[in-house]
């Protein structure tokens, strides 16, 4: 039914990206986990990081910064997850102020709908002599979990799209 | 529950089912609860909360309320989504030419 594969169309999962990096496994790692690599390179184009900290242990919290062109500033913080070296890196991550304080999306002029709080998964493995990186960007619902659910925000999209067909 | 979270709404299954089962005909509240075991008074907690996150309408129509699904919802879901793919996109460009330039620096000889 149309009506169904639009409703289909409309539930996105998540975002995922896999990359080949021509660098060794041991280097793309750092980039991601020693803030002096990770400052230059994190934000988008033209965006720089004045700011980086990470306390890089599980239940570990990090504090980051990407200033726009324009000089406007996004601060994100959250905790690492699961930390296997070189293999595998899992963090929260939310919007903050410069202080570390988790905030709404609305507070940086984004939808009320955003999660709170999302999930992060970058992996790293060998790949004919390059790193093959995966990241792995979805959101975890907000609130208390008195529901019992922990499941990410795919997963509920998943079923979601499962329901409609 | 916060207000409008269309991610907290749809992490429920009978929520994802009342909206499956909305998609494509409208329906009263009462022949929605009739399609679930739980109580009607649960039924309708999740109408609520499908109604607050904007994700269904409740019309009347004579004397009956129908629920409609509305799924615009999801469909800013999917573009945040899009913006996200296109800044870690960004990121990973840069990260790119960082790991390149950064092989460079450390192999002044041009060895690979």
């Amino acid at each position: 039914m149309a009506k169904n594969d639009v409703a289909g169309e409309r539930v996105k999962q998540e975002v995922f990206i896999a990359r080949l990096f021509d660098a060794p496994r041991g280097l793309v790692w750092q980039a991601w986990t020693d803030p002096k690599h990770f400052m230059l390179w994190w934000g988008p184009r033209d965006y720089t990081c004045p700011f980086c900290e990470m306390d890089l242990r599980v239940g570990g919290k990090y504090l980051n910064c990407m200033r726009s062109p324009k000089g406007r500033e996004y601060w994100g913080t959250g905790v690492f997850r699961e930390i296997i070296p070189m293999e595998r890196l899992v963090f929260t991550d939310s919007f903050a102020d410069e202080n570390g304080n988790v905030v709404p999306a609305t507070y940086y002029g984004m939808s009320a709908d955003f999660p709170l709080e999302m999930l992060v998964t970058v992996t790293f493995e060998d790949q004919d002599g390059k790193t093959k990186m995966t990241l792995r960007h979805t959101g975890l619902p907000a609130g208390p979990d008195s529901e019992g659910t922990h499941q990410g925000w795919s997963e509920s999209f998943e079923k979601l799209a499962e329901s409609l067909k | 529950m916060t207000r409008k979270d269309v991610f907290r709404a749809i992490a429920d299954p009978n929520r994802r089912a009342i909206i499956g089962l909305l998609a494509n005909q409208k329906l009263t509240i009462n022949a929605v609860a009739e399609h679930f075991s739980i109580s009607r008074p649960a039924v309708s907690r999740h109408i609520r909360i499908l109604k607050e996150c904007g994700l269904l309408v409740v019309r009347r129509q004579g004397r009956e309320r129908y629920c409609e699904a509305r799924l615009d919802r999801l469909s800013e879901v999917a573009e945040w989504v899009e913006k996200s793919r296109s800044v870690w996109e960004q990121r990973f460009d840069r990260l790119d030419e960082y790991l390149s330039a950064l092989q460079k620096k450390e192999k002044p000889h041009g060895e690979k």
